[in-house]
């Protein structure tokens, strides 16, 4: 068991934060300085390691570019009564929510140095939350994905609380709740697909794209049939407990289904079987109402309208680091479950309801761009913004755009685009939005306050502060040369093939966005004079705030320019999944045409006999 | 030098400012004392782009692509572009074998039916200029151009979004002419923005609380930052290889515009001035974006020019030639996708009919991507942001919101005209018919020296729009260059006087030629030019004499071709005496400012030359005003040969509506006959001659008193004084309700949604508190008791667990969720497998 195995390397990426918080606890209280000293290297060393992936090694772990299946898979049984695993890897989805996030956790934590209250706690939360959201993005099983799920939401819910401003605890309680209220949905929907999940179903090659027959594969190239089989056969042989449960599975006569929470799996069932097609309630089938859960829980996270009010409250009250976080990781997590899990599990729920989720982004997009325009508050405006912004997740992820080229066939293409230009977008706007409500801190570190009235004139006394500000404001603003000008265009672009009407109503978001932005610009940075308190303290930029700010300027300038820094990792992955459900959408058409050819000719019986054969 | 040179040699020349201003941006301050090298920097930086320009041009252009001899895109052979020459032959013999078309061909005399006057005109081609030996006109095949992918953004499958570069000769003419311009204006600008390397600088237009001047740091090096980032966007959109680029360089001119109209950042009215730009300009993009993705949806690709594979195979065809099949004679004709695509949009036609689906998604397109030209180039009904952007420093009036940028609509609508259906460039043609006359009637009242000039560019912006429209290509792009030289000219003249007596108020200023004559007498040639002056229906005048007379004469001929529709004679009538009323408000200008007595005794004392780093730009820019119309003797070198080198594909035979049966677009060679050539000469002249004369006789020579004849028309004053009240009716039918709309929703947010999950955490808090107290109440004693004393047992123990550490705590809370979940699954598999 060295470092180049996956087990050992993801699993210290993942804890080496808890267990820097667990060596922190031991520290004395007062070394405040040394605690920070030691949360900043461990986040930094975090980072490190996850920059250690790009590193191309035979026989280490690595993640290659321009490979789409999974990468550094690994599965250790952990519960095996309830075939829960220690299952976790990483693909071109995961892997750059992996970076950004532990990017932003040296940042945030860069950006804690003023917190002054409790700094031992702080630290040791702080670094328990960038555990969880790691370990969210990396795990690929259901059980553990909701373990590190609710692992990260209660240190967030300490860190409004007890950090935050004068509403902190309003604030938190709203937070927890309505996060903690899709949580149970999502948990309610995992414990429906897990009883309804039979491994026994699974075909070799399915199981082995789910990562449960190892096999060795080089680059992108799809295993042949026969070495599969050969896998499978060597891996039912094994003494792997799960290969022991599906041979005894096999034997009996009772056909004991095999259950599991393994979320690639359940991908392959929702794609190629009907075991979440049965009709569970008010006429629909389970897998449209996990969807429907499932959806609802991560878009609270997201957050959507109507289901966003807890966001301004949280980033208003939280402190600027912990806003950081909140907007560049947490509503990330949103999105990430809603393209990891939702579509790829439950894909004709997502077939049926993808006006309903495009319908939703675009609601958000409009809705968040107005209020942000009536804000006076600075960070309730960004937080605003980044309802906004988060929109165009919403509805590039839901997109269902099937067009079909001149000789019939389907054409994804437009789809992918969307689904890239959301992925990119979530990236674009973690840089973003996590450099905007930095900026924001900026200042209210100097006057406290931020009431956009009582701004002007920063440009005069803070230039190079101003100069940056303005910069990543327009990184938010979608202006091309920043990063997200690519999400936007690349989601807007490709919602026409879906549908004109919200493609029109998502291009007329533009100009809200330019509305509030450089109106914020106007009152905060121009002007000749600052009309607040405090006007003494605006001091110039330290060299530390430099240190934060200029990574996330220069990053959304190499992303707007050079794209495909990020789609060389990203867009294999993301393009892999829309095939797939493109496949299963060609299936399914072809079925329900079937379907309505056969009923047409009123062969109802024969259809109905072969459907439950089927 | 071979073409193959091209690409380099324009991308050198785009990319040069980037350099420039990346470098100030990160040593401009520190360049010499107050940042002064920062000029120099970017000074240098462009006059070197545009030497490139004019290598490109006359070393690699021009030696592989031989002028067009005669009005016809007939390529001689040469060059790399031989297959090109023979698509044009190719064409023309299919016309010599099949003379009438069908009628979806755009082909004038045998379709429009009746039309006496066409016919006429063809007639007398043949017989007055002789130089065709055609009688009728075949359509172009692709112009010469270069296209080729600088780098690749992102693909999806068959869908490619690149930064390319497509060179024709519009490319190259362009970068000369905006390099030139450039040139000129950062010369002067290290003039003008002089008072800048002051330290420190005062503002007298700001007043501070205490009722002083501000006073800041000279920011003379943030200015050349802003315009070299400019110079580079600018470039950017010429040499764009596709529509999405284009985007992506309209964006950042976007900005550049918004930086500069808001350099005095301190200035309320600058900064709100700059934020209209923007937002206006962005309404613009959003039809823009709408055409966009109806063009992408359905072609699936931007590219103004095809991929070729090494045996010169075309394997990625682009927009154009989809559009444009060679087997459909170059004719504009929706593709299936687009028919398919198309209704979806407008629905399916009825039965045994076409619905037109294809047509109407191609003026969807077109118009969409026309509405981000209209914001651009500030058309109406989104001209309102170019008279408020004079709030910045005069030579970004002049480079950026007269010469280039503002231009940059009228170069896109240029490029994609290939696209644009008849009833587009019916759209087009009326929205600059509008904007023509309305800014020419703003500008008679206006009293600021740089809100006339204005007013002025934006009239001049319509009568390019509308030559487009109407089919005149070549006059609409030929005045597009024509009007970058004098209008840069005049604001620079304008800024040169604004230098010298410190106001932009004409009614301050008179009699300052004998102070400053450089700037007067180039101001008259800018003004000359400006009106189009020339001896009518001959070879010599102005530049604008060609320009403006190249468009009249194909409104003429587009009234005639219409003759059917008396409604569209507006689009004649329009021009004409808007080219009245620009006489009028330009020697009006001349006179107030330089003509009479002195108005203002103590400014007009204090008023001097400029120095000469800004009139010889002034010198420079009047020569081109005066020649740029002419072609180079002994040669058919010309802009005007140039540009029909440049000729879109497929659109000399102009076309004929399709959804707006009657419609006729005529074909631009028509308009050079004689018998619409003397009588458009003729009324182009009158009115500006008319226009002249009234100028002098009320300025000059004093005969009528202005103050007399405003008050008798004082209704009519108020309203044109007022700007036709747009800015009262923008704000009150689309800011205030937007402000409203967004009052309301964040009210929603915090009064209904919050509202109601107060009332939910309110109501079970409430239920908890019932359950308890009638729990209480029905609860036997003995039980509660006993319950009791478990409790305080089960409390004393707790109490050891209240540690008050958060660590605790988390590992309680985790732990009770697990513990909770475990329990629940239990549950579930009990019941799911018993």
């Amino acid at each position: 068991m060295t470092l180049s195995d996956p087990v050992m390397f993801l699993s210290l990426l993942v804890f080496l934060p808890a267990l820097a918080a667990l060596v922190i606890a031991f520290l004395p209280r007062d070394n405040t300085e040394a605690i920070k000293f030691t949360a900043l290297g461990v986040t930094i060393f975090t980072f490190i390691l996850t920059l250690g992936l790009f590193r191309s090694s035979a026989d280490g772990v690595d993640f290659q570019a321009g490979v789409a299946r999974m990468q550094d898979l690994f599965a250790v049984s952990w519960i095996p009564s309830f075939g829960i695993q220690y299952f976790m890897g990483l693909d071109g989805i995961s892997f750059p929510l992996v970076v950004l996030t532990a990017f932003l956790s040296v940042l945030a934590m860069g950006a804690s140095w003023p917190i002054k209250k409790h700094v031992k706690a702080y630290c040791i939360l702080f670094l328990l939350l960038e555990t969880g959201m790691l370990g969210v993005f990396m795990a690929l099983d259901f059980f553990l994905f909701y373990v590190f799920w609710e692992v990260m939401l209660l240190p967030m819910y300490f860190l409004i609380g007890v950090w935050g401003g004068p509403r902190r605890e309003y604030a938190a309680i709203k937070f927890f709740l309505y996060t903690l209220v899709g949580s149970v949905l999502m948990l309610i929907a995992i414990l429906m697909l897990y009883f309804h999940s039979d491994l026994t179903r699974l075909n070799p090659a399915q199981l082995a794209d789910a990562g449960i027959v190892p096999i060795d594969v080089v680059g992108d190239e799809a295993p042949s049939e026969s070495e599969i089989q050969a896998a499978y056969d060597e891996w039912l042989a094994s003494d792997d407990a799960l290969a022991a449960q599906l041979t005894a599975a096999a034997e009996s006569d009772a056909k004991t289904p095999v259950h599991t929470f393994n979320i690639l799996a359940l991908q392959q069932m929702g794609q190629h079987t009907d075991l979440f097609d049965g009709e569970m309630w008010m006429g629909q089938t389970i897998q449209w109402w996990a969807f429907l859960l499932l959806f609802i829980g991560f878009v609270i996270k997201v957050p959507s309208v109507p289901l966003h009010t807890w966001l301004p409250d949280a980033h208003v009250e939280a402190p600027t680091p912990i806003s950081m976080i909140l907007a560049g990781v947490l509503l990330k997590m949103g999105g990430y479950g809603i393209i990891r899990i939702c579509y790829p599990i439950c894909p004709q729920a997502g077939y049926d309801l993808a006006y309903f989720v495009c319908a939703i982004g675009v609601i958000s997009m409009v809705w968040g761009a107005f209020a942000a325009l009536a804000q006076n508050d600075f960070k309730r405006m960004v937080a605003y913004s980044s309802v906004s912004h988060m929109g165009y997740v919403v509805l590039g992820l839901g997109v269902w755009s099937m067009g079909t080229w001149a000789n019939g066939s389907y054409n994804a293409d437009y789809w992918k685009m969307g689904v890239n230009g959301a992925m990119f977008q979530m990236i674009a706007h973690g840089i973003s939005s996590a450099g905007m409500f930095f900026m924001v801190g900026v200042v209210y570190d100097r006057v406290h306050h931020r009431n956009l009235n009582e701004f002007g004139g920063l440009f005069a006394k803070m230039p190079v502060y101003s100069g940056l500000a303005v910069g990543i404001f327009f990184a938010g603003l979608g202006l091309p040369g920043l990063c997200g000008f690519i999400g936007e265009v690349l989601v807007v672009l490709a919602v026409w093939k879906y549908s004109y009407v919200l493609a029109i109503i998502s291009a007329a978001v533009v100009i809200l966005t330019a509305a509030y932005i450089l109106w914020a610009i106007q009152r905060v940075y121009l002007g000749a004079e600052y009309k607040g308190p405090h006007g003494e303290a605006l001091t110039p930029i330290t060299m530390r705030e430099l240190a934060i700010a200029s990574p996330l300027m220069a990053l959304a300038v190499i992303l707007g320019v050079y794209p495909n820094a990020l789609f060389r990792y990203m867009q294999p992955s993301v393009d892999h999944q829309v095939e797939q459900l493109a496949a299963w959408t060609e299936q399914y058409d072809a079925n329900q045409a079937e379907v309505q050819q056969a009923f047409r000719g009123e062969a109802r019986q024969v259809v109905l006999t072969d459907a439950l054969s089927d | 030098m071979d073409s193959s040179w091209l690409p380099t040699l324009l991308a050198l020349a785009w990319l040069t400012p980037l350099a420039s201003f990346v470098f100030i941006l990160f040593f401009g301050k520190h360049a010499g004392p107050h940042g002064r090298f920062a000029g120099t920097v970017a000074t240098g930086a462009i006059v070197f782009s545009c030497v490139l320009s004019f290598v490109a041009m006359f070393g690699a252009w021009l030696p592989n692509n031989e002028l067009p001899e005669a009005h016809h895109g007939d390529h001689a052979a040469g060059g790399d572009h031989d297959e090109h020459a023979e698509d044009g032959e190719h064409a023309d013999e299919a016309d010599h074998e099949t003379f009438i078309r069908p009628a979806a061909s755009p082909f004038l005399l045998a379709s429009s039916g009746g039309d006496r006057g066409t016919i006429s005109l063809v007639a007398d081609t043949a017989e007055g200029e002789g130089d065709s030996a055609e009688h009728h006109i075949a359509p172009n095949g692709k112009p010469p151009a270069v296209y080729g992918v600088f780098y690749n953004l992102v693909t999806f499958g068959k869908l490619k979004l690149d930064i390319s570069y497509y060179i024709d000769a519009l490319t190259v003419t362009m970068f000369c002419v905006v390099t030139l311009i450039a040139s000129c204006v950062h010369f002067y600008a290290i003039g003008y923005m002089h008072d800048e390397l002051h330290e420190p600088y005062t503002d007298h237009e700001v007043t501070l609380t205490d009722g002083t001047h501000l006073v800041r740091k000279g920011r003379f090096y943030r200015f050349f930052q802003y315009l070299s980032l400019f110079c580079f966007s600018m470039l950017g959109i010429v040499i764009a290889g596709n529509l999405a680029m284009a985007f992506v360089f309209w964006e950042l001119v976007g900005i550049c515009s918004y930086f500069l109209i808001g350099f005095y950042i301190e200035r309320h009215s600058a900064s709100t001035a700059a934020n209209k730009a923007f937002i206006v300009n962005r309404v613009g993009d959003f039809g823009m974006l709408i055409g966009m993705m109806a063009l992408w949806s359905s072609l699936g690709t931007f590219a103004f020019g095809d991929t070729q594979n090494d045996q010169g195979e075309v394997t990625e065809p682009g927009m154009f030639s989809v559009l444009r099949t060679e087997e459909n004679h170059y004719a504009l004709a929706p593709t299936e996708s687009m028919e398919v695509e198309g209704a979806r949009v407008v629905g399916e036609g009825e039965e045994g009919e076409s619905s037109h689906a294809g047509q109407w998604l191609l003026l969807i397109a077109g118009v969409g991507v026309f509405c981000g030209c209209v914001g651009k180039s500030a058309q109406f009904p989104l001209h309102v942001w170019l008279p408020d952007a004079m709030e910045g420093p005069t030579p970004v009036s002049a480079l950026v919101h007269s010469a280039t940028m503002v231009a940059a609509g009228v170069y896109l609508t240029g490029r994609v005209y290939p696209i644009f259906t008849p009833e587009a460039l019916l759209v087009i043609a009326v929205i600059g018919c509008i904007t023509l006359f309305v800014a020419a009637t703003i500008a008679i009242t206006a009293l600021d020296i740089k809100r006339v000039l204005a007013y002025s560019t934006v009239s001049q912006l319509g009568y390019m729009m509308l030559a487009l429209g109407i089919g005149g290509w070549s006059a609409g792009i030929f005045h597009l260059i024509t009007h970058a030289c004098f209008k840069g000219l005049l604001f620079m003249c304008s800024g040169s006087v604004i230098h010298a007596v410190h106001t932009n108020d004409m009614s301050y200023m008179g009699g300052l030629r004998k102070k400053m004559p450089i700037t007067a007498y180039t101001m008259l040639v800018g003004c000359l030019a400006i009106i189009g002056a020339g001896i009518p229906t001959s070879m010599y005048g102005l530049s604008g004499y060609y320009s403006k007379d190249a468009i009249i004469e194909q409104a003429w001929s587009f009234a005639g071709a219409n003759r059917g529709n008396p409604l569209l004679s507006i689009l004649l009538i329009a021009p004409v005496i808007g080219a009245a009323i620009t006489a009028f408000y330009m020697f009006r200008l001349w006179y107030m400012t330089f003509a009479g007595e002195p108005r203002d005794h103590h400014r007009y004392d204090h008023a001097h030359e400029s120095p000469r780093v800004m009139t010889m730009p002034l010198v420079v820019l009047a020569v081109c005003a005066i020649a740029i119309g002419w072609s180079v003797p002994g040669t058919n070198l010309s802009i005007t040969s140039l540009l029909e080198q440049a000729q879109p594909v497929g659109t000399t035979p102009g076309a004929e509506g399709v959804l707006a049966e009657n419609l006729v677009v005529p074909a631009e060679q028509l308009s050079h006959v004689k018998a619409v050539k003397i009588p458009a000469g003729w009324a182009a002249f009158s009115a500006a001659a008319f226009g002249v004369l009234l100028a002098t006789i009320i300025y000059l020579w004093r005969m009528l008193n202005p103050a007399e004849i405003r008050d008798s028309f004082k209704p009519l004053y108020a309203f044109l004084w007022n700007k036709w009240y747009f800015d009262e009716l923008y704000d009150l039918i689309f800011v205030k309700p937007t402000h409203w709309i967004s009052g309301l929703i964040a009210k929603f947010d915090r009064g209904i949604i919050d509202g109601i999950i107060h009332g939910t955490a309110a109501t079970a808090k409430a239920a908890a508190s019932i359950v308890s107290n009638v729990g209480d109440r029905t609860l036997v004693d003995g039980t509660v008791n006993a319950f009791a004393n478990r409790t305080w047992d089960f409390g004393l123990m707790l109490r050891r667990l209240q540690t008050g550490s958060l660590r605790t705590y988390v590992l309680a809370i985790a732990m009770g969720t697990w513990i909770t979940y475990m329990l629940v699954s239990f549950i579930m598999v009990a019941r799911g497998t018993g």
